[in-house]
């Protein structure tokens, strides 16, 4: 009943958000803005309530457990906890060089007129259906990232094109252009007085740009951050290369894994057939969802404050 | 002549420090963006080939997909349903997200603007799996009662109108491609808005007051007036956002959960993206060639969106 009152009320809550905006601008766009609110506070109420039973039988211990055996009923979400914090690890570590590259190339190398034509290219790699990188992580860059290894290290350390490292390096090459877009952003923000002052006491070109990106800390930080929450969240290419290792805890980035998006994304099909899946899958989302807000909340805090 | 010397070899070092630096950054630029075109490659080198193998371009936009012993088949129910939740969910996306914009860039100082951006800035970073859950959800809680309070008797109301009507409206399943456009537009939304606030309050001040001197009322200056001046950026953050939502897989997965059939929208419904996922991870050659020949389909569409939004931009 609740959810179709929530269904149902939606219809006429639009409808009379719009007809405010022709009385009383100010209450009708007052009132877009709580619809965004509330579905975010409902979104995490309702993550709550589905995942209720498994925190009520296990308590905080779901997310302390590594074994996940649905035919004993035992949900532990730490392999995949472990997983997401590896995968995102190797991805933030390739990415945010490739990010500061991105807007030092764009800012200070290229001739004016093919800036543009470089930003559209980095936005279209933004733009790309993640199931395309998927695609091609499946069938392209493991096989190749697996004989690269093995051929660098000399033996066969990756026994399987499919690992937490070709899910990690998949995830830098999605996750640089949301980096790079707040740097961007930043380093076209440097007073023209600053940069003058830089030129003028004798710099070269490199050390004006290093001053600068210490200039843009902050900006560089909270693309960290934005990029990080990109990174955990990421389902379907992830899933698509890590190997979807359930069974065995590991922090071997060269072995197949799991995380925790694509756990959900892999095990909720099944989740009807078994009693407490479905909780432990809404408890795993929780979990995300806290992550997403926790590392947006420090992102955006640490942007404004150094806004210039 | 040595402190010449001296000062001459630093100068020499700094500029090949300056050069092999920035040498590097341009690289680590490069790399960026050198994947986007292995990929498009691969897609289309494949791709096209595939759809060649599997019949030609139109018996592959078409016909149904192939199973694991044909020769031949296509995609024809999921670019169907690709098309028709993309439809929805931009529409919805773009009527929520545009006031949405304009209150968080027009009245930033209100508190409770503030409160919204904040969250839009978290909803656009949301995972997008946790979207889709999230409609799942309250698809289960709302479906029974939906059904027997509303759509029962709206499709008994409008069976006179024909058949062709029940492929639209009628009782939902648990699946169907209205819980995977809902899902499509809240992730639209944060898109569209957050664009559109941007294009608001880069309006400079003196604009505002003449278009409030000759608007008159708060909806004409906003809607009217000022719409003039961030037109271009809405329509692009418009188009952007439905490239981005055409291509989304994790929020359909529990959505729309995919069909390989013409089927009603009330009822699960396939989407590109989704069959891609699904025939890529089989062992069934066919099936991986047909998932490379809807990835250069899919990719084809994503690519002429974002070629408009650019040029009209």
């Amino acid at each position: 009943m609740l959810g179709f009152l929530l269904v149902v009320l939606l219809i006429p809550y639009l409808i009379a958000a719009y007809g405010l905006l022709f009385v009383k601008l100010r209450w009708g766009l007052r009132l877009f803005g709580a619809f965004i609110v509330a579905t975010i506070g409902l979104l995490t109420a309702m993550f709550l309530v589905e995942a209720y039973p498994i925190i009520a039988r296990d308590g905080v211990a779901v997310f302390l457990q590594t074994r996940w055996d649905p035919v004993r009923e035992s949900y532990g979400v730490l392999q995949a906890l472990a997983g997401t914090v590896l995968t995102s690890a190797v991805a933030m570590a390739l990415a945010m060089p490739m990010a500061l590259g991105v807007a030092v190339t764009i800012n200070e190398i290229l001739p004016a007129r093919w800036r543009g034509v470089f930003g559209s290219l980095v936005d279209l790699t933004a733009t790309m259906p993640t199931v395309i990188y998927g695609l091609w992580g499946l069938f392209v860059l493991g096989p190749t990232l697996q004989s690269l290894v093995n051929a660098l290290a000399g033996s066969t350390v990756m026994t399987t094109p499919y690992t937490l490292f070709t899910a990690g390096v998949l995830l830098a090459i999605m996750i640089t252009p949301y980096a790079a877009a707040v740097i961007r952003e930043g380093y076209s923000l440097v007073p023209k007085p600053v940069e003058e002052a830089i030129y003028a006491i004798g710099a070269t070109r490199f050390e004006a740009v290093l001053i600068k990106l210490r200039y843009v800390r902050n900006y560089i930080i909270g693309g960290f951050f934005l990029a990080l929450g990109r990174a955990m969240g990421e389902t379907v290419a992830v899933a698509m290369v890590v190997g979807g290792n359930f069974a065995k805890f590991t922090t071997n980035i060269f072995e197949s894994g799991i995380t925790i998006s694509s756990l959900i994304a892999l095990q909720f099909p099944n989740a009807a057939s078994y009693q407490y899946m479905a909780p432990a899958l809404f408890a795993a989302a929780l979990l995300l969802t806290l992550f997403g807000l926790a590392i947006n909340a420090v992102a955006i805090y640490i942007i404004q404050r150094g806004q210039i | 002549m040595t402190a010449e010397r001296k000062v001459e070899d630093i100068t020499a070092k700094r500029m090949l420090i300056n050069w092999l630096g920035l040498g590097l950054f341009a690289l680590l630029g490069v790399a960026a963006v050198v994947p986007l075109f292995l990929i498009i490659g691969d897609v289309y080198i494949k791709g096209i080939d595939a759809i060649n193998r599997l019949g030609g371009l139109w018996h592959f936009l078409t016909e149904l997909p192939p199973t694991p012993v044909d020769e031949r088949g296509g995609i024809g129910p999921m670019l169907v349903g690709t098309l028709y939740m993309t439809a929805l969910g931009a529409l919805f996306g773009i009527a929520v997200g545009f006031p949405l914009g304009v209150y968080i860039g027009e009245m930033r100082r209100e508190k409770f603007a503030n409160v919204a951006r904040a969250g839009v800035n978290i909803l656009v970073e949301f995972p997008t799996i946790v979207v889709g859950l999230f409609v799942y959800a309250v698809m289960s809680l709302a479906k029974e009662d939906l059904n027997k309070y509303l759509l029962d008797p709206l499709s008994k109301a409008l069976s006179p109108l024909g058949g062709w009507i029940t492929q639209f409206i009628g009782p939902l399943d648990g699946f169907n491609a209205y819980a995977g456009a809902a899902a499509l537009s809240i992730i639209m939304i944060p898109y569209v808005a957050l664009i559109t606030a941007s294009a608001y309050a880069s309006i400079e001040q003196p604009l505002r007051e003449a278009a409030y001197a000759i608007g008159g009322r708060d909806f004409n200056a906003l809607f009217v007036v000022l719409r003039k001046a961030v037109s271009r950026a809405v329509v692009t953050a418009a188009l952007l956002g439905t490239a981005k939502i055409a291509g989304e897989t994790a929020p359909l997965l529990f959505t729309a959960f995919g069909n390989t059939y013409y089927a009603p929208f009330t009822g699960p419904t396939g989407a590109v993206s989704l069959w891609i996922w699904y025939a890529a991870q089989t062992p069934y050659d066919v099936l991986i060639a047909s998932a490379y020949g809807a990835a250069a389909v899919l990719l084809t569409i994503i690519l002429i969106i974002f070629i408009v939004a650019r040029i009209r931009g």
